[in-house]
């Protein structure tokens, strides 16, 4: 089974890297380092895929933050919810799709499939890995605005096809969710779809994460910094 | 979507209440596109209600999907977009002055425009207001002349909402559109589940898109029989492409020796063709040439009785998989062919499996067949 490298040694240490099939929610406040994290996360490494689904940021903005980390921008793909609504004639690429708002649930699960098709077909990007299935690290950016647009139920059940989804492709994927805006049944029901989770939390100038669920991983808290897509574990 | 029509008999019964109820992920949209791009070239008087976008991101997803602009000058077209649904959750305090807002404004713009048909994107709605009471807001405006209803429908429960649709709202016509999704190749299907006016049986049907339109997908028909019997000038007759591999045989004609392989686009369908040898040497291949296969031409030469047995073992083995089958009896133009009752005699033939006299080396003959054959396919009770 294909094990995806974080880059981090405490996560990757002891069990190698996240196992192929396993989707992970990333909890964390606000005004926190935790979106560079999910995205350094989810960088692709040599071989390997990386789509974002935005919910908060403009395509080009998040394609400028894997430019900026040093990796290859033609094996990165984003599903924008956000641009449509003030440019409604933009177009689709193969690594750029857009959908008209975080409401439109049907739209983005046809432009992710759309996108995990290409890539499967080897259109995606010239360069292919080879690798069958192509490893695929996923983020959604974040449920929280998804969570604004619909309700809970709703995307319970969304997500529950999406993770599933996720398995089935063996996969990597991040869920963004802010826990300070939702209460303790939210975070719950959505934590149940997922295999493990990871904290951030904010003290003073300082952010930290711990990972919990995760085979061979410590529940520690870790304080860290992300620069240009690189997680430093800081003492 | 002319080969969906034909399944249904012709097409929506005006009036009808009618649900695409899509599994998320399915890139299903153009079925719901393609019936308001067919509605407004009949000049119907439409309302799309679009909860989820707006009326300028709709126009250009259509237009991209369809590969045409939605031509709306001179058009009776009105929308409700994801703008005033805005306004109305603004404006409105509760759930129920929300519900009224709608109900108003829908009446109203059916009223102005005597809408004939109001498409809506429901899973919004559903969600703002439950089943019933979010299809009530479509229904009823104009006592006396109901227009067809038709909506799109992200579902995320199954067959249990589809029976609610059709068992509690009398919904006329529902197809669900589905897809596969893992490691294998993708692809897409529609099933008619249901049908107030005909009484068709639950099937699944494959599907592709090209140039912006739905195509039925047959994506394999077996055509197997007999050495010589015709199979292989039966696929180069219906075929637009194809190839064949063969090798002289013992008579002095070409026998196949890998298999005959035809394509063709007809009424609305893609249709893949295999042919088979025919000789008992090669019937190793042929479990793997019947997999997945949707139906089978049995190609035999009427005038040869003595390949009888050779057809019948064939057939067994396509009955085997329970696929829509039917019987080609070629060489009609020469003399002292067999007769109909003789050959089902001959081949234990069920009555319904239909036998047909023809000329493979005539094109209407053969698309004769094949037209029969997918009428089968697609209202086979698997």
């Amino acid at each position: 089974m294909y094990i995806y490298k974080t880059g981090i040694a405490q996560v990757d240490g002891i069990s190698g890297g996240i196992e192929a099939g396993t989707n992970i929610l990333l909890l964390a406040p606000s005004m926190s380092s935790a979106e560079q994290l999910a995205y350094a996360l989810i960088k692709p490494v040599p071989g390997e895929f990386s789509i974002v689904l935005s919910t908060n940021e403009r395509a080009a903005e998040v394609v400028d933050f894997f430019k900026f980390s040093g990796c290859d921008k033609r094996f990165v793909g984003v599903i924008d919810a956000i641009t449509k609504s003030s440019t409604p004639g933009i177009a689709d690429t193969p690594r750029l799709m857009f959908v008209s708002s975080p409401t439109d649930l049907t739209g983005i699960g046809i432009k992710f499939s759309n996108m995990i098709e290409s890539i499967f077909e080897g259109t995606f990007s010239d360069g292919e890995s080879g690798l069958f299935p192509p490893p695929i690290r996923f983020c959604v950016n974040s449920i929280s605005t998804l969570l604004m647009y619909r309700k809970l139920e709703v995307l319970y059940q969304f997500l529950h096809i999406l993770t599933a989804k996720q398995r089935k492709i063996e996969g990597f994927a991040l869920y963004l969710l802010n826990n300070e805006s939702f209460d303790d049944r939210t975070l719950s029901l959505i934590k149940q779809l997922m295999n493990g989770v990871i904290e951030v939390k904010v003290d003073g100038n300082d952010n930290y994460f711990r990972v919990l669920g995760l085979k061979g991983v410590k529940a520690d808290w870790l304080k860290f910094s992300v620069n240009k897509g690189q997680v430093t574990i800081l003492p | 979507m002319a080969g969906i029509d034909d399944m249904l008999g012709g097409g929506i019964p005006r009036g009808s209440k009618v649900l695409y109820s899509m599994e998320p992920g399915v890139n299903g949209q153009l079925f719901m596109i393609s019936t308001i791009y067919e509605a407004l070239a009949k000049d119907l008087s439409c309302l799309v209600i679009l909860p989820h976008t707006t009326v300028d991101a709709f126009m250009h997803d259509a237009a991209n999907m369809r590969g045409a602009k939605l031509e709306l000058t001179e058009k009776k077209i009105a929308f409700i977009d994801m703008i005033d649904r805005e306004r109305i959750q603004r404006s409105a305090p509760t759930r129920a002055a929300a519900e009224n807002e709608w109900r108003a404004r829908i009446t109203k713009l059916c009223k102005e425009n005597q809408v004939e048909v109001i498409f809506g994107y429901f899973d919004v709605i559903c969600e703002d207001f439950g089943l019933e009471a979010g299809f009530n807001l479509f229904a009823a405006h104009n006592p006396g002349n109901s227009p067809t209803v038709i909506l799109e429908h992200l579902n995320f429960e199954g067959d249990q909402i589809l029976n609610r649709f059709i068992d509690t709202l009398s919904f006329d016509l529902v197809i669900s559109i589905k897809a596969s999704f893992g490691k294998q190749p993708h692809f897409n299907f529609f099933t008619i589940v249901h049908t107030s006016w005909a009484p068709l049986q639950k099937r699944a049907v494959p599907f592709i898109i090209s140039n912006g339109r739905i195509v039925p997908y047959i994506p394999k028909i077996i055509v197997t029989g007999p050495p010589e019997s015709g199979k292989s000038t039966f696929v180069a007759s219906v075929s637009e492409r194809g190839q064949s591999v063969d090798r002289p045989g013992l008579s002095g004609s070409s026998t196949t020796v890998a298999m005959d392989f035809g394509w063709l686009h007809w009424k609305d369908f893609d249709i893949t063709l295999y042919g088979t040898p025919g000789q008992p040497r090669f019937d190793l291949l042929f479990p793997m040439l019947l997999k997945n296969a949707m139906g089978a031409v049995i190609v035999i030469d009427a005038t040869k009785p003595d390949s009888l047995p050779r057809a019948k073992h064939l057939i067994s083995l396509v009955q085997e998989r329970r696929m829509p089958m039917v019987i080609a009896a070629n060489k009609n133009d020469l003399p002292d062919r067999m007769g109909e009752a003789e050959i089902r005699t001959a081949l234990a033939l069920d009555k319904e499996v239909p036998v047909f006299f023809i000329s493979s080396k005539k094109k209407d003959d053969v698309r004769f067949v094949l037209e029969s054959l997918v009428d089968f396919i697609t209202q086979y009770p698997y």
